[in-house]
């Protein structure tokens, strides 16, 4: 499966990874649609700054995902196929358990049709997510790392 | 003749029973596996009967694992077979079918039941709890009925949910509770506050401090109760919340040892070799509070199955311990609470402050590690907070940033910030490699 690593000696906190990740996750994925005439999703990658410091930051799809124990529902799981942890945003009833149990703040909640969260879901409909694809500086890193869902039922 | 025997016997289908059962499967592939519930149907997520009575899920939503979900583990479902008697010795157990089965090693993953006050007259009505899908359907039924007066007796989280449900159903709810503000144990003073100020205002009647002497019957569900003061309410349906206990039916003589709950070491092992017990039955060690206790909650629970499974299955991994935690949302005022949050003596520092925003934070903080956290309003970040309490770091520098509004792992040390995020050792991960 693929990571995401930050380099935070490269980032300078223009945020197009955000502006990017809100666009892949629109209805068009155009951005002038995405950010003028649609809903706006969320976005489910934050840069954090603290004075000079800045990074972007999303899921770490953790091997033991404490969200995915956690879910109420059932509606966060790992996907057998790429082992990344999704959220199924028709069983997600918007109750914040995984928000209050992610160590990484990475969970957010997205005011839409119902109360439902949104997170990292590593683009699946892309080759390189939007969010590493988009940074000008190479501030976001992909790699290709051992792991698997197998044991995802 | 000769009795079906299984390797491993799950008795309770829910959050705890469901996660020891993929875990189980995981740790020993080969083992035969039987899990038995009382209640017929699949395994479904018990905090969402008030979403089902307010239709805001349907049956199918309901469900916390797809149907197929024993199949493909290669598991045997006993749906609407409850277990009825556990012989520890031979290691047998008898089933509301009077049907007999042998096992291998047993999880009881049996939950909670409501307990029941002593209040004066309340054998004579007819009073509802709110712990399973078949009470969901009975407040529908009885919320079918325009003007429906509906009293719930507790300001607990599941009090809380019913009554939020009924008022969907468009019910008139009064709910009425012992102690002075709602939900008590998962919230603080001020929170507490904060979610009465909200019911107040989208007219759920919460009366606090006060407390139902006695109830009398006026035909069919419908009553009256009359309160310490002497005023008189009266409902069409009671709803009877004022708390859970864990369902010990199956102790008996001869079973596990018990305190207030099932007592659990780390590998959710009872005093019974080859007994094993998860979810709101067990009493495991809490990692703030230092001591076995009783957690009622669902992530818990499932947590609990999930360690039980691998230690069952002859995976040996050390439960990092429980943390009470609370997600709730009442009237779109979203608040989530960790660990310690009415600290009991003089040891725990408390620091709280009010955000622009409306957002109010506070952390709690013991000998210098984070051991308690609440948010209510901006809940964003909030489990970062968690994981510092599950990891039980110590806060030096860091506890001045703690309560700033953009919190994040930028204002963590950069060793810390490093190995959290670039080798993925946060949370309870972390504690797991600690042991
Ligand atoms: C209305 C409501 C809302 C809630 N909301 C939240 C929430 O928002 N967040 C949260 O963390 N927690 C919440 N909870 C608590 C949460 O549901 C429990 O902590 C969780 O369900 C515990 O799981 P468990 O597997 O230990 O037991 P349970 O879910 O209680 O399941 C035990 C199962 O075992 C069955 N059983 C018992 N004895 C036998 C027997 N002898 N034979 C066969 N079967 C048996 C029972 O019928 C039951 O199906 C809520 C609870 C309720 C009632």
């Amino acid at each position: 499966m693929i990571r995401i690593y930050p380099r935070e000696e490269y980032c300078t906190g223009c945020r197009l990874c955000e502006i990017h990740c809100i666009v892949e996750h629109s209805e068009s994925r155009d951005i002038i649609k995405a950010f003028k005439r649609e809903r706006r999703p969320q976005k489910r990658v934050e840069v954090e700054e603290s004075g000079h410091l800045s990074f972007a930051l999303q899921c770490r799809h953790c091997d033991e995902a404490p969200c995915v124990d956690a879910c109420l529902t059932g509606a966060m799981r790992r996907d057998a196929r790429t082992g990344a942890v999704i959220n199924d945003r028709d069983r997600c009833v918007g109750c914040w358990t995984c928000i209050l149990v992610c160590p990484y703040g990475a969970v957010r909640r997205d005011a839409g049709e119902h109360k439902v969260v949104a997170k990292c879901d590593l683009c699946p409909h892309l080759e390189v997510p939007a969010c590493v694809a988009n940074c000008p500086n190479e501030a976001l890193v992909m790699e290709e790392v051992p792991g698997d869902g197998d044991q995802a039922l | 003749m000769a009795i079906k025997r299984y390797d491993y016997v799950i008795v309770g289908n829910s959050a705890a029973g469901v996660n020891a059962a993929a875990a189980l499967r995981e740790a020993d592939r080969k083992g035969s596996v039987a899990v038995f519930t009382d209640e017929d149907r699949f395994a479904y997520s018990r905090p969402l009967i008030s979403y089902l009575v307010a239709g805001e899920v349907d049956g199918r939503r309901m469900l916390y694992r797809d149907p197929s979900f024993y199949r493909r583990l290669g598991a045997d479902l006993y749906r609407g077979e409850g277990v009825s008697e556990v012989d520890y010795g031979e290691k047998r157990l008898k089933t509301s079918k009077s049907r007999s089965f042998a096992w291998g090693k047993l999880l009881l993953a049996t939950g909670s039941k409501p307990f029941i006050p002593p209040v004066d007259g309340l054998e004579r009505v007819r009073c509802s709890t709110f712990i399973n899908w078949d009470d969901a359907r009975s407040m529908q039924r009885a919320t079918r009925k325009p003007e429906c007066r509906v009293l719930v007796m507790g300001a607990g989280l599941i009090g809380m949910k019913a009554a939020e449900a009924a008022l969907a159903r468009s019910a008139r709810v009064t709910v009425i509770e012992m102690m002075e503000r709602v939900l008590p144990a998962a919230l603080d003073a001020e929170a507490s506050r904060m979610v009465q100020e909200r019911c107040a205002e989208r007219g759920l009647e919460v009366r606090t401090g006060c407390r139902a002497v006695s109830v009398e019957p006026r035909g069919g569900s419908s009553g009256s109760a009359f309160l310490e003061d002497g005023s008189e309410i009266g409902f069409d349906l009671l709803v009877v919340a004022v708390g859970v206990r864990p369902r010990l039916d199956l102790v008996g003589d001869g079973g596990p040892a018990v305190s207030r709950g099932i007592l659990v070491d780390d590998a959710l092992s009872t005093s019974l070799p080859d007994v094993y017990a998860a979810g709101d039955v067990a009493e495991a060690w809490d990692l703030v509070w230092e001591e076995p206790r009783v957690n009622a909650l669902w992530p818990n629970a499932a947590l609990q199955g999930k360690y039980a499974g691998w230690n069952m299955g002859g995976r040996r991994v050390p439960y990092p311990g429980s943390l009470s935690m609370n997600s709730v949302e009442f009237f779109g005022l979203p608040v989530v609470s960790a660990g310690v949050v009415n600290p009991p003596d003089g040891a725990y520092r408390e620091i709280a402050e009010h955000f622009p925003d409306g957002t109010y934070r506070k952390v709690v903080i013991r000998n210098d590690r984070l051991v308690g956290m609440l948010v209510a309003g901006d809940i964003e970040r909030a489990g970062i907070y968690t994981s510092l309490i599950q990891e039980k770091a110590p806060l030096r520098r860091i506890k001045g940033a703690l309560l700033s509004e953009s919190f994040s792992h930028a204002y963590l040390p950069q060793a810390v910030r490093h190995a959290r995020i670039i080798k993925g050792a946060a949370g309870l991960k972390a504690a797991d490699k600690g042991a």
